[in-house]
C-alpha cells in the first residue's frame, strides 16, 4: 500500500512559520511521500518560501510540489522554486519524479496549469493575441503534464499520480460561483491524463470546491485546497506493486 | 446614484482590494445575501481573518452586511481514504 499525502494552498508567509509544522512532523508515521499542490505562498517572494521551506526541510518522506498562481504573483517563481529545491523538494513544471516506496514505482508528474473552462464551456485560441496567448499557454501545461506522464510509463512506473494546482474537471468545483469556473481550470488537464493515464489526480486552487471527483476517463481526482480538507493533509491510501506469485 | 451606492459595484471593489493589497486573498466570497451582503470562506489563520474583516467593514460602510469567515484547522488528520 502506498499512502499519499497532499495539500494545497497554504499560502505561508513571515508570521505563519511553524504553523503547519507540528502537523507535518507526523507524515513520517502516516504517509509515504507529501503532495504540495501550490498556492504554497501569499505572493510569491523568496521570503515567503523561505517559510515554507522551513516547514517541509528534513520531515523524512519526500516533498514532491508544483507552484501556484500566487507563486507566480511577484515573478520570483524561480527563487521561489530554488528556495524549495534547496531543501530537497521536488518542484514540478511539465516534469515528472519516481520514487521507491517499498520496492513500488511511484511516478509524480506535474504542472501549475492554467485556465480556460471546462470541455463545451471553455475559451480557444481564437481572437486577440491576447486570447489566444492564454489558451495556448493552458495548452502548454497541459501538453507538459501529458509528456510527463508517458514518460513515467515508459519508465515503468507501477503507480502515477497528476499533480496541478488548477483543476482538470469542475467536479472538484462544486460549491464554487459557475461564473468563475473558466478561471479555476480546464479541461485541456484531465484530457492530457486521460491521454497519458494516471492512477490518482490531485489539484488545489479552488477554496470553496469539493474533495473528490472524477475525469471522464475514470481518473479519480481530489481537491486538496486546505479549505476544503479542513486539516493540514488528507492522506489517501492507493495499492502498491503487486508481486508476482512464487513459482512452485 | 453613484458608484458608492451600487452594492455590486461595492462588492467588486472588496474583492478586488481582498486580491491585491499585502492580503492577497482570492478564496473569500462576497455575495448580495437577503437585504445585505455576506462574507464567507475559510482562510488561512486567524490574522488573516481580522484583516478580512476589516476591509469588509471599510469597503462595505454603510451597507447591512455579515460574515462567516473560517480559520482552517492545520492538525493532522484523523483519517485516511482507501482508494483501490
Amino acid at each position: 500500500m502506498i499512502r499519499v499525502a497532499a495539500v494545497g494552498d497554504i499560502h505561508l508567509g513571515p508570521g505563519s512559520a511553524g504553523a503547519l509544522r507540528p502537523a507535518f512532523a507526523t507524515l513520517g508515521d502516516c504517509a509515504d511521500l507529501l503532495l504540495l499542490a501550490g498556492d504554497l505562498t501569499r505572493h510569491g517572494t523568496r521570503e515567503e518560501a523561505r517559510v515554507v521551506a522551513g516547514e517541509v526541510a528534513g520531515l523524512g518522506v519526500p516533498v514532491i510540489a508544483v507552484l501556484g498562481n500566487h507563486d507566480y504573483q511577484s515573478d520570483q517563481e524561480e527563487a521561489v522554486a530554488q528556495e524549495l529545491t534547496a531543501v530537497g523538494v521536488h518542484v514540478l513544471e511539465g516534469t515528472g519524479t519516481v520514487l521507491d516506496v517499498g520496492g513500488t514505482k511511484v511516478g509524480v508528474a506535474g504542472t501549475k496549469g492554467f485556465c480556460g473552462g471546462f470541455a463545451g464551456r471553455s475559451g480557444s485560441e481564437f481572437g486577440e493575441p491576447e486570447m489566444k496567448a492564454f489558451i495556448r499557454y493552458t495548452r502548454t501545461c497541459a501538453d507538459g503534464l501529458a509528456g510527463a506522464l508517458r514518460e513515467l510509463r515508459e519508465g515503468g512506473c507501477d503507480l502515477r499520480i497528476a499533480l496541478t494546482h488548477f483543476a482538470p474537471v469542475p467536479d472538484t468545483l462544486a460549491g464554487e460561483p459557475l461564473e468563475i469556473y473558466p478561471f479555476l481550470g480546464s479541461y485541456l488537464l484531465a484530457e492530457a491524463m486521460d491521454e497519458a493515464g494516471a492512477d490518482l489526480a490531485v489539484h488545489g486552487h479552488a477554496h470553496s470546491g469539493t474533495e473528490h471527483g472524477m475525469t471522464a476517463g475514470g481518473v479519480r481526482v481530489r481537491n486538496v485546497a486546505m479549505p476544503v480538507i479542513d486539516r493540514a493533509f488528507a492522506v489517501y491510501h492507493l495499492p502498491g506493486r503487486v508481486e508476482a506469485p512464487a513459482g512452485p | 446614484m453613484t458608484s458608492h451606492d451600487m452594492v455590486e459595484y461595492r462588492i467588486a471593489h472588496l474583492l478586488d482590494r481582498l486580491a491585491r493589497e499585502d492580503l492577497a486573498e482570492l478564496g473569500v466570497r462576497v455575495e448580495a445575501h437577503g437585504a445585505g451582503v455576506l462574507v464567507r470562506g475559510g482562510v488561512s489563520s486567524p490574522e488573516c481573518r481580522a484583516e478580512v474583516l476589516r476591509f469588509a467593514a471599510e469597503e462595505l460602510a454603510g451597507l447591512e452586511w455579515r460574515e462567516d469567515v473560517t480559520v482552517c484547522r492545520p492538525g493532522p488528520p484523523d483519517h485516511s481514504e482507501e482508494l483501490s
